[in-house]
């Protein structure tokens, strides 16, 4: 019986270790340890042993069962671990296919750069307001000192709703608006939708976009108009970007300048984009001119402001390189994605 | 402003190269638009003088010159006939360049060498009036002045540059080649040197022979005239004709020459008057009558109106106030004697009068910006300097000035230190009154302020600001250093509409969509393309008087035409769909005809199509927005001509349509070119504003599980889903967490008229754990409910 249990045993353990699929295994379970397994029938014929044979016999018998018991449970375990990289071997995916995700849109480019230029603002303390688009001549011109026989209203060739009613051809119209509603300090800007009579071409546009800006309070003066205009052209266009003045002339500001940024592009060197002066023209600004704070009943001889005027399609232009102005508002979505 | 650079060195002595000056003018106020080199446009062309001419061997027109062109004598083959031995010509010798960009080698005509060409006035761009004799037929014949070899670059006066200044609106006394001169001399710091103005007469009095009344000052502030007799009508003098074309003008008579270039040099235009051609010898300014016309030189005719201002003889308009001249009182050739006149008239009357008109001269031009009233007499003066200098006529003494008054100059008192507070720098007292006084600001400094005399050239020059302008421009804005801007801590707020659009903003995006700009105006004919009635309130449009065309003409009351265009723009380039919203505004008269601001209200547009969008992809959007803005919206049918009858809806916020969206109508489509299948909304954002989000506070999780029970029902076609998913959640009462709508089905299988619609109800208590007999409970009653408003269980 000894010896039976030993062959028992080693066959067993032989088998199990062959074993290659889990179904082998449960036969195996099944042939060895089940109810009528070849160790429950060696268990069965204790009876027929003597008294001291008999837990001697018992206690091999039980040891063979838990060897092969171990035998079988570490051999599921290397087939179930062996099946399982097998199923995740044949799960396998191609991972240069692409995701799966819904499409995210985006916004115009024009308000893309707005956005930054909003937020660059915006830190600084200045309130972002808005103004209508069809004006009054008298907030267009009159206020912004340019009576009706003032050459400068030929400067801008406008579209006229009646006599009195006009599409806005600056934003600066919003300057008076809110010099009339809020007392200095004023900090603002304004976005918006400016209107001029010129044709459509590469790069004229009847419709487009300016940001105003104003600020009114006491002394403050030329150098923080350039201060805030290089904080701005630094956020824009770089920390390295230099800033400067070129005197010119707008009826609303006095002094008025035309300002200029270096080359992006060149870093000031000259190339094709600055037309080879290392330059670029980028906003028309000044100290806010007397007659329109006297307009709106701010004493020019205890306030003084300045104001400036940035094209946001321009800008917008130069950033994405878009040769033509047109593409802003065609609005074709293969142009509109890139963005 | 196009001003030779040789002519500007008369009156300044330039002792910078060109660019310089041009770069140092720009940091002083004065852009410069173009700088032209004249020397560039002719290369290597030389006078020659024709010793010999023999007939070509081969030819019957050819003609082989052997010219002398300086160190040597070259041959050169002519097809002209009119050269002859002796004759000086220009000669286009080996590699030389002409006007239009032809290049001259040389080669061979029928075999016969020809070192170049000999030139035409026609090749060498020049008519009888820049060189007599230019438009010969044939080779130009030239005078002896210049010896064989000179470069026809010195005979033409081409070593120059013409400078193209723009002039800022504010400056029109720099308008003319004196203003800017008097600029250069202050930035380069050189003397200015002023032309004469001094002439003879010969004696009588201009009493005798004319009298002029100027009947409305307010449009004619000042008239001078004089009278010059015995006119000697010629050519004018080279340098004369060579800054008349720098500045882009024609020679055509010493007369007329000198007056245009008076007003190129002093920038007060000048009239002349053919005296004889005037009748009743009386000049009246006056505004034309009704029915009165003018034939101007230019040989047009013209009816005027009341509110235009002429120069009248004593029956009929003669002049143009400002404008131009008639032709009956042309200077010509045989013109005897000279009615000469400078004159003021106000600005917007010269233009209306020349907008009216369509006519713009370089004399309403100035008249347009303004011209100085003190500035017409000196102008007069320098014209009969002129006349002297060119002996073309004699001055008869006696001047007739009409005006009433001429102003005083203006003092204006301004210290140092409010220029410095403006400028936020500390420039030297005596810098800034040097400035001044050297811009014809003749101005002292006491104690730290500054008495400054304003001539009334300089009427632009008002007060602090205009003094520190000028200032800032001459001592440099270079010296302006950025510093921060001081006072108070401000928050830079946005206002509420722009945070409401930028949420929404996010949601589209998010959502795929991209958004668009498109004109704010659009065709005249854009609304009715949506087959709105014409009572309809968007049919109330506002229109621009002066659009750039009819498709630029109308204020739009609403986006969707717009966004249809651009949906039809990509669909027509075979973009397979599109997803896409703009923010912008339209625009609603408060009455027409308009007599004040119309309503500017914020709008959205949503266009949609392409194989994955329908009616709902729609709705879904229009779902997630209304959420975002916290807008509890109901859905009801709406009746738009231009959506599809059965696949529209309003969403409601109360009683009040916010938006409207639905599937175009196929005739819509068809009108704008559009996938059949297209998708918008228009949503009208002003009537969101102002919902309050409502506050978060937060509910705790759910303690016990939850059942759903699905609800397969049969009921007729028209039967609402919005009516069912309600009458689940009326049934369900507070175990109700949520009503899904999972299958909608018509077809075979279902009666006609019917369909088959399914829900899933989640029941859920707060208190405890359902029990099937609950459960069972408002599964029945939910099932009776839906009874009563015929959806039955599908059996």
């Amino acid at each position: 019986m000894r010896e039976q249990l030993s062959k028992i045993r080693e066959e067993a353990l032989v088998a199990v270790k062959a074993a290659t699929a889990l179904s082998e295994i449960e036969e195996l379970r099944v042939k060895f340890l089940g109810k009528k397994g070849e160790v429950s029938s060696i268990l069965k014929q204790l009876g027929g042993l003597s008294a001291e044979e008999r837990p001697v016999i018992g206690q091999l018998a039980n040891e063979v069962r838990a060897d092969i018991d171990a035998a079988i449970s570490d051999a599921k375990k290397r087939l179930e671990a062996d099946a399982l990289n097998q199923k995740l071997a044949a799960e396998k995916l191609d991972i240069t296919m692409p995701g799966k995700s819904g499409k995210i849109g985006g916004l115009h480019p024009i308000n893309t750069v707005l956005n930054d230029m909003i937020d660059i603002f915006q830190s600084m303390g200045f309130d972002v307001v808005d103004g209508p688009e069809v004006e009054t001549d008298y907030y267009n011109f009159e206020a912004l000192n340019v009576p009706a026989d003032h050459p400068a209203r030929d400067m801008q060739d406008t579209f006229y709703l009646s006599d009195n009613l006009l599409l806005r051809t600056q934003t600066s119209a919003a300057q008076i608006r809110t010099m009339k509603t809020r007392k200095p300090p004023i900090r603002i800007v304004c976005p918006g939708r400016v209107f001029r009579a010129d044709e459509v071409d590469a790069t004229h546009s009847p419709v487009f976009h300016q940001m105003e800006g104003l600020v009114v309070d006491k002394g403050v003066t030329m150098c923080d108009l350039l201060g805030v205009l290089e904080k701005f052209a630094h956020e824009i266009y770089g920390p390295e970007t230099k800033v400067k003045f070129r005197p010119s002339f707008f009826p609303f500001t006095e002094p008025s300048v035309e300002v200029d940024v270096s080359c992006s592009e060149c870093g000031g060197k000259g190339c094709r984009v600055c037309k080879g002066t290392g330059w670029i023209e980028i906003l028309g600004a000044g100290m806010v001119h007397p007659n329109v704070l006297r307009a709106c009943d701010i004493d020019p001889e205890v306030y003084s402001g300045f104001a400036f005027g940035i094209g946001l399609d321009r800008l917008t232009t130069t950033r994405y390189k878009i040769s033509d102005i047109r593409l802003l508002f065609e609005n074709d979505i293969r142009f509109l994605e890139q963005f | 402003m196009k001003i030779s650079l040789n002519q500007l060195k008369n009156y300044v002595d330039i002792n910078v190269p060109v660019n310089e000056l041009c770069d140092r003018m720009v940091l002083a106020g004065f852009e410069v638009e173009e700088i032209v080199d004249l020397s560039e446009s002719l290369k290597n062309v030389v006078v020659g003088k024709i010793e010999k001419i023999t007939p070509h061997p081969d030819s019957d027109h050819l003609q082989i010159c052997m010219v002398n062109v300086g160190d040597e004598v070259q041959q050169i083959v002519t097809g002209a006939q009119n050269v002859f031995e002796g004759a000086y010509v220009p000669a286009a010798l080996h590699d030389s360049y002409l006007p239009d960009g032809t290049h001259i080698k040389k080669g061979k005509l029928r075999g016969v060498p020809s070192v170049g060409m000999l030139c035409s006035g026609g090749e060498l761009n020049l008519k009888d009036c820049d060189y007599k004799g230019a438009e010969v037929d044939g080779i130009m014949i030239m005078d002896d002045r210049y010896p064989a070899g000179t470069d026809m670059r010195e005979v033409l006066d081409l070593f120059d540059y013409v400078i193209d200044f723009k002039i800022t609106a504010n400056r029109p006394d720099c308008n003319c080649i004196l203003g800017v001169a008097k600029e250069i001399s202050v930035v380069l710091g050189v003397p200015f040197k002023a032309p004469s103005t001094e002439y003879k007469t010969v004696g009588g009095d201009i009493n005798d022979y004319i009298k002029v009344d100027v009947e409305n000052y307010d449009l004619c502030p000042r008239y001078i005239g004089r009278f010059v007799k015995n006119l000697r009508i010629k050519e004018s003098p080279r340098w004369l004709k060579h800054c008349l074309n720098a500045s882009g003008m024609r020679p055509i008579n010493n007369i007329v020459d000198i007056t245009n270039f008076v007003m190129l040099e002093t920038g007060q235009p000048m009239h002349a008057f053919n005296y004889d051609e005037l009748t009743g010898k009386h000049i009246i300014v006056r505004n034309a009558k009704e029915s009165e016309s003018i034939t101007t030189l230019d040989g047009k005719e013209h009816d005027l109106t009341p509110d235009m201002l002429v120069i009248a003889d004593g029956q009929k308009p003669s002049c143009l106030a400002g404008i131009m001249g008639g032709i009956e009182s042309e200077i010509e050739d045989d013109t005897k004697n000279l009615f000469l006149e400078s004159a003021k008239f106000k600005r917007d009357n010269v233009r209306k009068t020349g907008r009216k008109l369509g006519i713009r001269t370089e004399a309403s031009g100035r008249f347009e910006r303004g011209v100085d009233v003190v500035n017409v007499s000196y102008a007069m003066d320098r014209a009969l300097s002129l006349i002297c200098e060119l002996d073309a006529g004699d001055v008869v003494d006696g001047v007739l000035d009409r005006n009433q008054g001429l102003p005083e100059d203006k003092i204006l008192t301004v210290t140092t230190e409010s220029i410095n507070a403006l400028l936020g720098l500390c420039v030297p007292e005596d810098t800034m009154l040097s400035i001044l006084n050297s811009l014809g600001l003749p101005t002292t400094l006491e104690n730290g302020t500054l008495t400054c005399r304003v001539p009334s050239i300089r009427s632009d020059i008002e007060g602090r600001a205009d003094l520190a302008e000028e200032v800032m421009r001459i001592y440099g804005y270079h010296h302006i250093k950025g510093t921060a801007i001081r006072g108070e801590i401000t928050r830079g707020k946005l206002m509420p509409q722009r945070l409401l659009e930028n949420r929404i903003k996010t949601v589209m995006i998010a959502g795929g969509a991209y958004e668009i700009m498109t004109y704010s105006f659009i065709g005249s004919k854009a609304t009715a393309a949506l087959n709105l009635p014409a009572d309809d309130w968007r049919m109330q449009t506002v229109n621009i008087l002066n659009p750039l065309g009819d498709e630029y003409s109308t204020m739009r009351t609403q986006l969707t035409t717009s966004m249809l265009s651009v949906l039809s723009t990509n669909y027509n380039r075979k973009i397979p769909s599109a997803r896409l919203f703009e923010i912008s505004k339209r625009f609603v008269a408060k009455e027409l005809p308009l007599t004040e601001q119309p309503l500017e209200l914020p709008t959205m547009s949503i266009g949609l199509y392409g194989e994955n969008e329908d009616f709902f992809t729609l709705k879904g959007i229009i779902e997630q927005l209304m959420a975002e803005l916290s807008a509890t919206v109901t859905y009801t049918r709406s009746s738009e001509p231009y959506l599809h009858p059965g696949r529209q809806a309003y969403a409601m916020l109360g009683d009040t349509p916010v938006a409207v969206f639905g599937e175009l109508h196929p005739e819509t489509a068809d009108n704008f070119s559009c996938a059949k299948r297209t998708y918008v909304a228009e949503i009208w954002l002003d009537k969101l504003q102002g919902i309050e989000k409502e506050k978060v506070i937060y509910k705790p999780l759910p303690k016990f599980p939850a059942v759903s029970r699905d609800f397969a029902l049969l009921c007729d076609i028209d039967l609402p889903a919005g009516t069912i998913e309600s009458t689940i959640r009326a049934a369900a009462g507070k175990l109700c967490e949520d009503v899904k709508l999972f299958d909608v089905y018509v077809g075979s299988q279902i009666p006609a008229g019917k369909k088959s619609i399914a829900y899933s109800a989640t029941l859920r208590s707060k208190e405890s754990t359902l029990t099937e007999e609950e459960i069972e409970r408002v599964a029945q009653k939910i099932i009776k409910k839906l009874e009563e408003i015929g959806a039955e269980l599908r059996k």
